[in-house]
C-alpha cells in the first residue's frame, strides 16, 4: 500500500521539524495514540490503538527515524504488531519546504506492508482508513504545532 | 394376468422403491431448523477452545508467553506444541503420507496456522484470551508461487531436512514433495515429435475452498470413571476417524466412540484430521470436562483443507482432419505447508490419470509434481472424486484449444473422438477400465436438445453485428463431456492409512416388517436416508417408509470409510442391496417352509414370496418377518438381519454431456447465463428428484469456480479471501436456471446398476461454464485464460483483445 500527500502548515520550518521530533506533540496528533516513548533521538516505540473495519487492536510499534537533511528532509522505517489482529511495517520520506510566505509545506511518500487479520477483513477499508488516519494526525499535528507556537 | 396388474402398480408405489422420486425424509427436520449440528450439542460443564492464529505465513517462533491469558478469570488452560510434545501429539500424520504441525512447532508455514488453544469456560472468554496469548516471531522469506518454490534456496520444512525421499518416492528439491508419473512417457512424446498438429497449453485451475455452510467442529468428552471418549465432529469418514484417534491417542478403539451428527454439507473439506479435533481430544483428557471447538468462516477458509491448485501444462497431439493421437501432461501441484490431500494411498494425485477423458487416445503420458509453498495444506476432492475435476477440466480445455488449432468445430472434434459404445469395457491409455458408456448418444441428444447448429448461426450474426458495431455482447456456447471415475473403491489399490476402501451396510428386520438399516457412510446432505431406503425397498419388499437408515455412530455402525468421491452409491449402495439380497435369501426359506413347498418353487414378487405358477399363494414380507421370530422353523436361526462388506470390483464411470449458453458484456465483464442444459448418465436412476438436486447443487457450485470463487494470497501470504464478502458463493440471484437431462447406461458391475451422481455436475460444470466464456471470444482470438472468470477478468480478456477500441 502506497500513500502520498502533501499539506501546508502556516508555522516556519524550524517549528514544524522540531515538533516532528517531539513525542509530546506526536502523542497527542496519532490518532489512538496512548504511549509514546522516546528513547533516543532516533528510536520511539508507541502504542497505538485503531479500529480497521470489524478489526480493533492495541499495536506495540517501533519506529527508527533517520535524519538524512534536517530540517528539509527525513526519513522513517517502523514496524508494529498488533498480536491476533496482525502486524504492519514500512516507511516513509517527509520532505519540508519553506514556503515564502511563512507556511511550510510538507510533502510525505509512506509505504506500508500489512498482514494478519487486519489484511484479510480490512483489505476493501484499509487504503481510506490509512488516508482518513494520515489526514487526522497532519490536521492535529498542525494545531499542535500552531498551539505551540502561539504559547 | 390383467386382472393383477393395477394392483401390481399400487404394491410396488406403495414400496417407494426405486426410480420413485419419494420426498427427502431428512427434510422434515432441516427445514424446521430441527437438525442436530455438532454445536448443538451442549454437555454439563463443557469447556469451549479457541485458536491462537499465526497472522505470518512463514516466520519463527520465537516465544510464547501465555502468562495474561491464563490471568483470565474463566481460562482453564492454554495449550501449545510444548505441552503436546511429551503425548507426541505435536505433529499428527496426514492422509497423504506426511506429517502435519498440531500447534507451531518452533515455526509456522502459513497464515492461520494453529499456534496455541486456548480453553475457557464460555467462547466469549476463549476469544478473549486467544488475544492475550503473546507470540513473538521472527518473519522468515514467503513462498507463494510453487515454481518459485522449485527454485528457492527457502527450506520451507526444516523438519525434513536432508530426506531425499518422502512417501511417494525421490524428492529432488527440499521443497519437492514428489514426482508421479502414469503412462508411457518415450512414446508419448515420439507421437508428439510427428504429428502433424500439436496444440500446447498451460491450464490453471485456481485454488479454491469446499466451503460447507456449516464450519468444522468437533465435541470431544473423556469419561475418566470407564476410560471411553466419545468425538462428536462434522467427520465424513466417522470409522476413519476412530481408528486414527485410537492410534495416535493409544486409547484402545473399543473405548472411543466417533458420532457424525447432522453435517451442514461437507464437499471434501470435511474428510481430513484436524488440529482442532486433536485439542479438543487433548484438552478433554487434561481437564476432564467436555470440550467443544467449532471454528468461525475465517479460520475454515484460511486454515481447513482448500482444494484444486493445480498448474498443467498440457499437449494434445492430433492428425489434420481432428483425430487425436496423443495427450501429454505436466502438473505444477500446489500442496501449501503440509502434503494434506485426501487421496487413496497409492495415488498421490489422486485419479486424475483420468484426464484423457471420454476420448479414444492412443498413448499418454502424466506427471505431477507436488510442491511445499507457503499457503494452507490441501488439495481435498471438493465435489468430485480425487482430483478428477482437474482432470476434466484439463481435457475439456485442451480439446477447445486442439479445435482452435484445427480450425474445427469443438463438438464435431469430441464426437470425432469420443470412445464408441461398442469398445467397452475400455482400458484407456493411462491405465483405467471404463466400465461402460454410450457417449455418441448423450451427445447427440444434448445438441439436439439445445438447437446446437441453430445457436451456432446466432452467434456468427452475433460476432457479425458486434464488429458492425451494433452490439457490445457476445455470445458463448460452452461445450463439455465428461467422464467421471467414482466409487473408491476396490481395496486390491484403494485404501486410506491401510484402510481398504470398502463399505458396509447391516440390516435388522423387525418383527413387524418394519426395518433398520446402517451404513459405514454418512450423509452431509446427500440424502441417504431417503435413498438408501428406496434401494432396500426394492431389494426387501419393505417400504421404504418403514426402513429407518443410520449412519455415523461407530458404536452402531458397520465399519466403512464414509462419504466423499461419490462413493456412497457406487459402494455403500451396493453393500445396501447385497445385504438385502441376504435378507431375501433367507425370506425365501422362510416362505417356501411356511408355504410347504420347496425353496426353489418359490419366487419374489415386489413385496412379496409367491408360489411359482400359483400367485395366489404367497407369504408377504411383513409375514414372513413376522414369522422369522416368532415360529421355530426347523434349519432356521430365528431373526432377520444381515451385513454385507462390499468391495468393489472396479470404479464407476459416469458421464454427462453439459452445455451452457452465456452472454457477455465486453464493457463491464459482466456474465449473463442464458441457457444451461445437463445431461448425465449415472447409471440406474434411485431417485430422480434426489438427482436433480444433486445437479443443481453441483452446477452452481461449478459456477462458483468457475465465474469468481478463488482462494487467492498476496506476496506476503496473506489470504486476500478469509470471508464471504471476497469468496463468492452464488445466491439465489446468481444462480442461472438448469435443465436437467439423463440417459441410464448402468454400471455392469454394480449389483443395481447405479454409478454415482453427487459430483458430476462440479465435475462438468466448470468447463462448461469456463468454455462458455472462451468461446465468446473465439472469434476474437482468445485461446486460453485462467479461471475463475470473475467480472474484472472478463474485462481484462476483452480489454487485450482490444475490444475496448
Amino acid at each position: 500500500m502506497d500513500l502520498q500527500d502533501e499539506i501546508l502548515i502556516p508555522t516556519p520550518i524550524e517549528t514544524v521539524y522540531a515538533a516532528l521530533n517531539d513525542p509530546e506533540i506526536l502523542q497527542d496528533s496519532i490518532p489512538g495514540c496512548e504511549e509514546l516513548i522516546k528513547h533516543s533521538d532516533t528510536e520511539l516505540e508507541a502504542k497505538v490503538t485503531l479500529k480497521i473495519g470489524p478489526v480493533k487492536a492495541r499495536f506495540n510499534g517501533n519506529v527508527t527515524l533517520n535524519p538524512e537533511d534536517p530540517p528539509r528532509r527525513f526519513s522513517l522505517t517502523g514496524e508494529g504488531s498488533g498480536g491476533a489482529a496482525g502486524f504492519a511495517k514500512g516507511g516513509a520520506t517527509v520532505e519540508l519546504e519553506q514556503q515564502p510566505d511563512g507556511q511550510t509545506l510538507l510533502r510525505y511518500q509512506a509505504r506500508a506492508e500489512i498482514g494478519g487479520k487486519l489484511a484479510q477483513l480490512g483489505s476493501r477499508l484499509i487504503q481510506g482508513t490509512a488516508k482518513k488516519l494520515a489526514a487526522k494526525f497532519f490536521s492535529n499535528f498542525s494545531e499542535a504545532v500552531q498551539v505551540r507556537e502561539n504559547s | 394376468m390383467n386382472d393383477m396388474t393395477p394392483d401390481r402398480d399400487d404394491r410396488i408405489a406403495n414400496l417407494k422403491g426405486m426410480g420413485c422420486a419419494r420426498k427427502r425424509v431428512e427434510d422434515v427436520r432441516f427445514t424446521q431448523g430441527k437438525g442436530n449440528y455438532v454445536d448443538d450439542i451442549k454437555l454439563a460443564g463443557m469447556l469451549h477452545g479457541d485458536f491462537v492464529r499465526s497472522p505470518y505465513a512463514h516466520a519463527r517462533v520465537k516465544s510464547i508467553n501465555t502468562d495474561a491469558a491464563l490471568a483470565l478469570p474463566g481460562v482453564i488452560a492454554v495449550l501449545t506444541a510444548k505441552d503436546l510434545e511429551p503425548l507426541n501429539l505435536h505433529w499428527m500424520p496426514t492422509l497423504a503420507g506426511d506429517k502435519q504441525m498440531v500447534l507451531a512447532d518452533g515455526k509456522v508455514l502459513f497464515q492461520g496456522q494453529e499456534v496455541a488453544f486456548v480453553v475457557a469456560e464460555d467462547r466469549y472468554i476463549a476469544a478473549d484470551a486467544v488475544e492475550l496469548v503473546e507470540v513473538e516471531y521472527e518473519d522468515l522469506p514467503v513462498l507463494t508461487d510453487p515454481f518459485a518454490a522449485l527454485q528457492s534456496d527457502v527450506v520451507l520444512r526444516e523438519d525434513l531436512a536432508g530426506q531425499d525421499s518422502g512417501a511417494h518416492g525421490p524428492r529432488r528439491h527440499h521443497n519437492h514433495i514428489f514426482l508421479w508419473e502414469e503412462g508411457d512417457k518415450d512414446a508419448t512424446e515420439q507421437v508428439l515429435d510427428s504429428a502433424e498438429v500439436v496444440a500446447e497449453e498451460m491450464i490453471y485451475y485456481h485454488r479454491t475452498h469446499p466451503c460447507p455452510l456449516e464450519t468444522c467442529g468437533a465435541v470431544a468428552s473423556m469419561d475418566k470413571v470407564n476410560g471411553k471418549l466419545t468425538l462428536w465432529g462434522t467427520f465424513q469418514a466417522p470409522h476413519v476417524v476412530r481408528t486414527v484417534a485410537s492410534l495416535l491417542s493409544g486409547i484402545e478403539e473399543h473405548n472411543i466412540r466417533v458420532v457424525s451428527p447432522d453435517i451442514g454439507g461437507g464437499f471434501g473439506n470435511k474428510v481430513g484430521v484436524y488440529p482442532g479435533y486433536i485439542c479438543s481430544i487433548v484438552a478433554s483428557i487434561v481437564t476432564g470436562r467436555p470440550v467443544k471447538w467449532v471454528e468461525d468462516r475465517m479460520e475454515n477458509l484460511m486454515a481447513t483443507a482448500f482444494a484444486r491448485d493445480y498448474w498443467m501444462q498440457g499437449k494434445i497431439a492430433a492428425t489434420k482432419d481432428g483425430k487425436i493421437t496423443g495427450l501429454w501432461c505436466h502438473v505444477t501441484a500446489d500442496h501449501g505447508a503440509f502434503d494434506a490431500c485426501a487421496d487413496p494411498t497409492k495415488f498421490p494425485a489422486g485419479f486424475f490419470h483420468i484426464c484423457t477423458g471420454s476420448y479414444d487416445i492412443p498413448v499418454a503420458y502424466v506427471g505431477v509434481d507436488g510442491v511445499y509453498t507457503n499457503k494452507a495444506p490441501g488439495g481435498v476432492a471438493y465435489r468430485c472424486s480425487f482430483r478428477v475435476t482437474e482432470a476434466a477440466y484439463f481435457i475439456e480445455r485442451m480439446i477447445e484449444v486442439l479445435a482452435i488449432e484445427l480450425g474445427m468445430d469443438a463438438a464435431e472434434l469430441r464426437a470425432k473422438n469420443f470412445i464408441r459404445a461398442d469398445q467397452f469395457p475400455y482400458t484407456s491409455a493411462l491405465g483405467w477400465e471404463y466400465d461402460s458408456g454410450d457417449y455418441h448418444t448423450a451427445w447427440t441428444k444434448a445438441l439436439d436438445a439445445v438447437d446446437y447448429a441453430g445457436l451456432r448461426r446466432e452467434q456468427a450474426d452475433r460476432v457479425a453485428a458486434f464488429k458492425r458495431g451494433e452490439t457490445r455482447k457476445l455470445m458463448g456456447i460452452g461445450l463439455t463431456h465428461f467422464t467421471e471415475i467414482v466409487g473408491a473403491g476396490p481395496v486390491k489399490n484403494c485404501d486410506i492409512l491401510g484402510m481398504g476402501m470398502f463399505d458396509s451396510c447391516e440390516i435388522r428386520i423387525h418383527p413387524t416388517g418394519s426395518a433398520i438399516a446402517r451404513l459405514g457412510t454418512i450423509s452431509q446432505g446427500q440424502g441417504h436416508a431417503t435413498t438408501f431406503a428406496q434401494i432396500l425397498a426394492t431389494e426387501i419388499g419393505i417400504p421404504a417408509d418403514s426402513i429407518t437408515i443410520e449412519e455415523g455412530d461407530t458404536d452402531t455402525a458397520p465399519y466403512g470409510l464414509g462419504t466423499y468421491g461419490s462413493r456412497s452409491t457406487p459402494v455403500a449402495g451396493a453393500a445396501t442391496a447385497m445385504a438385502g439380497r441376504k435378507i431375501r435369501a433367507k425370506a425365501q426359506m422362510i416362505a417356501a417352509y411356511l408355504l410347504e413347498v420347496h425353496d426353489n418353487d418359490v419366487e419374489f414378487d415386489i413385496d412379496r414370496f409367491v408360489v411359482k405358477g400359483v400367485p395366489e399363494r404367497f407369504k408377504t414380507m411383513k409375514e414372513i418377518a413376522y414369522a422369522a421370530y416368532n415360529q421355530a422353523i426347523p434349519g432356521i436361526e430365528p431373526g432377520l438381519e444381515a451385513v454385507s462388506y462390499y468391495d468393489p470390483p472396479n470404479m464407476t464411470y459416469p458421464f454427462g454431456a453439459y452445455i451452457c449458453v452465456m452472454e457477455l458484456d465486453v464493457d463491464t465483464g459482466e456474465h449473463e447465463i442464458r441457457q444451461f442444459y445437463a445431461l448425465d448418465d449415472c447409471g440406474t436412476r434411485i431417485n430422480p428428484m434426489v438427482i436433480e438436486g444433486q445437479v443443481h447443487g453441483g452446477l452452481t457450485e461449478a459456477l462458483a469456480i468457475a465465474m469468481g470463487q478463488e482462494i487467492a494470497y498476496d506476496e506476503m501470504g496473506n489470504c486476500k479471501t478469509g470471508t464471504l464478502m471476497d469468496f463468492f458463493l452464488p445466491t439465489a440471484w446468481e444462480t442461472p436456471n438448469y435443465t436437467t437431462d439423463h440417459t441410464e447406461t448402468p454400471s455392469p458391475h454394480h449389483p443395481i446398476g447405479a454409478k454415482g451422481v453427487g459430483e458430476s455436475p462440479n465435475v462438468g460444470g466448470v468447463p462448461a461454464f469456463s468454455n462458455a466464456v472462451h468461446d465468446a471470444f473465439r472469434a476474437f482470438g482468445l485461446r486460453h485464460a485462467h479461471m475463475p472468470h470473475d467480472h474484472w477478468r472478463i474485462w481484462k480478456i476483452a480489454n487485450q483483445l482490444g475490444l475496448h477500441g
